[in-house]
């Protein structure tokens, strides 16, 4: 990977786990892999997934396991999503964002169930209704971003 | 010097000044945390430790109202460690790594400490009712005088906290229809956000748990991440060591030899059983013998 990238793939990591410790509940990872998966080869969000992966789940009080829920079911989301609609569609964003704000409902509260444990359902659905609004919100701007890096092929 | 590059150094000194001063003021502040955190007096037999809050709530996977701290379970965490504050109780270690570990806040809707009031001696359960919200006193019956105001204490009887430890402060005391309990809430001591060093305690010296790996055998008791695996009750305990019969009171003043422990436990070699167990075991082989 070129410099530009992997400068670009820190950056994106650090901006993104201080905007999570910001809103506690979102992750502002998650429109990184799919941007990875959009226009890097497969070994980088491979690479990236697994790093978020740990950090999320030691950032986290949930058994380890959720992260990988997660992930792969937003990887499994993309793959199922691509056949229908263009990758770079912001609708089927849009839609990714939506998915994920329900999952993120499902799976945390599925969880926590499963540990017989409890969390304020509302707060749970103030963070998937974020989770929902922020996503493809900031793959836009990541987009964007990433294809305005110098060794980009839009590079001005 | 022409008066420009005077004024450049002036510049540069003056920026320098403000460094320190900022820098010295963090410190100024830095000490005063530490040293009301040094003030904690932990009760009889239980020691303090600081330690420093390195992680609020952070992620998706982020249910639970937590905080990570810097001392794992190589500085003797093990789960249900309590976390204090100057203030009072903060919560308890709900897992651990080597080097880190998760705190369970009280404010978090799974946290439950049985408490007593301070001035009126009432019990009650307290109840963490989430982020940003009073926590709840529960079970204490109707006609129990509980005031607004009173401080709450750990009443020790989960032994996890030591007993006295102030945790709320009773904000509202009412009741609700024909229920059999009051409703009270109460406000925690300390302030999580805040929150940037805090004290663990321990029951004695803390002991650091064997690292998995570090004898070449893992110890599942003491694997990180694992919550909820300790015993929850005397009796899921595991049966304490036998030891040699307690001697009578004769001995008592003059003590017989000591005898090692695995004499008093070890069972009695196959070859000194008593023949009648033998002649027994010969006469259940027979009527078999005797068929064959």
């Amino acid at each position: 990977m070129r410099p530009a990238r992997i400068v670009f793939w820190v950056f994106f990591t650090l901006s993104g786990l201080w905007l999570q410790s910001l809103v506690p509940g979102v992750d502002f990872l998650a429109p990184g892999l799919i941007l990875a998966m959009q226009e890097e080869k497969w070994t980088v969000p491979v690479w990236l997934g697994l790093v978020w992966l740990f950090l999320q789940e030691g950032a986290g009080s949930l058994p380890f396991g959720s992260s990988i829920l997660w992930y792969g079911a937003l990887a499994g989301l993309y793959f199922f999503g691509h056949w229908l609609f263009e990758a770079r569609n912001f609708l089927f964003v849009f839609i990714l964002g939506g998915s994920l704000g329900a999952m993120h409902f499902l799976l945390i509260g599925v969880m926590v169930l499963l540990q017989d444990q409890t969390v304020p359902v509302e707060r749970l659905l103030t963070e998937s209704a974020l989770q929902a609004l922020i996503f493809p919100v900031e793959w836009g701007l990541v987009y964007l971003i990433h294809h305005h890096l110098p060794d980009s092929a839009d590079a001005a | 010097m022409g008066i420009r590059e005077q004024n450049d150094v002036l510049r540069q000194e003056l920026a320098a000044a403000k460094d320190e001063l900022s820098r010295l003021r963090e410190n100024a502040s830095e000490v005063e945390r530490l040293r009301r955190l040094l003030a904690i007096a932990p009760p009889e037999e239980w020691k303090r430790q600081g330690t420093r809050v390195i992680s609020h709530r952070l992620g998706p996977n982020a249910a639970l109202e937590t905080f990570v701290i810097d001392k794992g379970s190589a500085s003797g965490v093990s789960t249900n460690t309590p976390v204090v504050s100057p203030e009072g109780v903060v919560g308890r270690v709900l897992r651990y790594s080597p080097s880190a570990a998760t705190v369970l806040l009280i404010t978090d809707p799974n946290s439950r400490i049985p408490v007593i009031s301070q001035k009126n001696r009432a019990q009650g359960i307290l109840k963490g009712e989430g982020p940003d919200r009073e926590l709840s006193l529960q079970y204490v019956p109707q006609g129990v005088p509980v005031e607004e105001g009173e401080i709450l204490v750990t009443s020790g009887l989960e032994e996890i906290f030591p007993k006295g430890l102030p945790v709320a402060r009773v904000t509202s005391v009412g009741r609700s229809g024909s229920s059999l309990f009051q409703v009270i809430r109460a406000a925690p001591l300390f302030g999580s956000l805040r929150m940037e060093e805090a004290a663990l305690l321990f029951k004695g010296e803390p002991v650091p748990l064997p690292q998995p790996g570090a004898d070449g055998a893992p110890d599942p008791a003491s694997a990180p991440g694992k919550p909820g695996k300790f015993p929850k009750t005397p009796a899921a305990m595991a049966p304490p060591e036998r030891t040699a019969a307690p001697a009578p009171a004769a001995h008592a003043v003059q003590p017989a030899p000591a005898q090692p422990k695995r004499e008093a436990v070890a069972p009695a070699p196959k070859r000194e059983a008593p023949p009648a167990d033998a002649d027994r075991k010969k006469s259940r082989k027979h009527p078999r013998a005797e068929g064959q």
